[in-house]
């Protein structure tokens, strides 16, 4: 292994003495320096302290466990983390459940057999530690990332007859590109919820570009040539970037409930009614930006009274096993918020800030049951 | 995550191991550019020992895709799993990057 300059910091989370003395000694051998923890409290502490760039981590700890020790330290760190599991057959388990570790190993492990992954892990890596001045520059960029982000929220309200209308925003600490935006026309209301693919200020200034086309288009009469139209323009502006946007889009009759929307990419909007089961809405084609000459169908469906529209951001699918006990949170939330409100709040929380490594967003279009009486 | 990459005579495979996540994605467009640098163009990620992909993941997939086809190729996926699978399918994507069971197969047919 090649020997850098400033020394590279490794922290072993272990109760049982003996095989963390292993660990020190496999470790120190790849040149790091190794700070010990007996156990999970001490273990983060010391990650934190000496900015480690490897965590090796035992699952079984004497007070919180490896899963807990893994989602604190995702908080702050990016170290890969490699967990430790007497239990073969634990594996599958932990891959499936999204700890945020980057490896697991078995225990009793083989120390060449640890090193080469942990070669491996830095070798693709080749990971640069970046200067304090480097840091401070990015962090700026992201500060001003997230107030481009921040301004492209609607600040108006919509007040529709027999409707509660609600959005809901929690950027992540790397600002993605997600964002909503609605207005209010003669006959009710157009919606749009997009993603853009990325983070920081590149997602940002595409969300911005996707807001404004999409607004100049709300006078084209049919959503499909509407939709198709700013889609043009968006893919011509994203060829550049190499990145794209999965987007919602939608046009209400407030009268009528009669509500048409085109899916691109998205795929995570539910029809939520007052009687029946929810339907997730199937995305008509591929996200906006990736080949030219892509044509969206719309289509319909009728806001009947007590029904909802509720339409959330991939940061909450993440936080789910499987699409259908996603679909399944989604619509017990939806039913038991009182207001729309209060259901968009009760969506973020389905993606807990402390384990959400992306935007989380949700919009709400509630039809009141009493609407027209 | 971890990349490796293996070059034969009709393409060049990509495997990733781990999540395909906002870590990992950057790390995957620089291995498959790196590959078609090297005049590789057509490129098979495979993606047996994928258990994740958010947005991001995506994102590289659809770049490395690009990157391909610029240079007269073609990015072909192959050993989809569930939640990798499921992503694809949300997005539609499923039609753009056609998934094959192995690597072997994504170029079989030509």
């Amino acid at each position: 292994m090649v020997s850098t300059s400033s020394p590279r910091h490794a922290v072993v989370v272990e109760d049982d003495a003996d095989i963390r003395g292993l660990l020190v000694l496999v470790l120190e051998q790849l040149d790091f320096v190794v700070t010990e923890a007996p156990d999970g409290l001490s273990g983060v502490e010391a990650v934190r302290r000496t900015n480690a760039e490897l965590v090796t981590l035992d699952i079984n700890l004497p007070d919180i466990d490896g899963m807990e020790v893994c989602r604190r330290l995702r908080e702050f760190s990016d170290a890969y983390i490699l967990m430790l599991t007497a239990r073969a057959d634990e594996i599958d388990r932990l891959t499936g459940l999204d700890t945020g570790a980057d490896d697991y190993i078995n225990k009793p492990f083989s120390p060449k057999e640890l090193q080469a992954r942990i070669r491996a892990l830095f070798r693709r890596a080749a990971r640069t530690p970046a200067t304090p001045a480097e840091d401070a520059g990015q962090s700026d960029e992201l500060a001003r990332a997230a107030v481009v982000q921040q301004s492209l929220l609607p600040r108006e309200t919509v007040r529709l007859n027999g409707y509660d209308v609600a959005g809901a925003f929690r950027p992540s600490r790397s600002v993605g590109g997600d964002f909503y935006d609605w207005y209010q026309t003669r006959d009710g209301m157009h919606l749009t919820f997009a993603d853009a693919m990325g983070k920081g200020m590149g997602a940002a200034l595409i969300a911005a570009t996707v807001r404004a086309v999409m607004r100049s288009v709300a006078d084209t009469p049919a959503i499909d040539a509407a939709f198709g139209s700013a889609s043009a323009t968006i893919t011509s502006d994203l060829d550049q970037s190499g990145s794209f946007v999965t987007m919602f889009h939608a046009r209400l009759d407030s009268a009528s409930g009669k509500l048409s929307y085109i899916d691109a990419g998205h795929g995570l909007a539910l029809h939520v009614p007052a009687e029946g089961a929810a339907r997730r809405l199937v995305s008509a084609g591929p996200p906006v930006g990736i080949l030219d000459d892509q044509q969206w169908p719309a289509s319909e469906l009728e806001l009947a009274p007590g029904d909802s529209l509720v339409i959330v951001s991939d940061g909450v699918l993440d936080a789910h096993n499987s699409l259908e006990e996603f679909q399944r949170n989604v619509e017990k939330v939806a039913r038991n918020g009182a207001t729309s409100d209060l259901v968009c709040a009760a969506l973020l929380e389905l993606a807990p800030a402390s384990t959400a490594e992306d935007d989380v967003t949700a919009v709400v279009v509630r039809r009141k049951p009493n609407a027209g009486l | 995550m971890q990349f490796s990459y293996e070059v034969n005579d009709s393409y060049a495979e990509v495997k990733g191991v781990g999540r395909l996540n906002m870590v990992a994605a950057p790390k995957l467009r620089e291995v498959v550019a790196e590959v078609v640098a090297a005049g590789s163009s057509r490129v098979v990620v495979n993606l047996a020992e994928t258990d994740f992909m958010d947005s991001s993941g995506l994102g590289a997939l659809i770049g490395c895709l690009k990157a391909a086809r610029q240079a007269g190729g073609d990015l072909r996926i192959a050993g989809v799993q569930p939640q990798v699978r499921m992503v694809l399918e949300l997005t539609n994507m499923d039609r753009v990057l056609t998934a094959y069971p192995t690597a072997e197969a994504a170029f079989g047919d030509d």
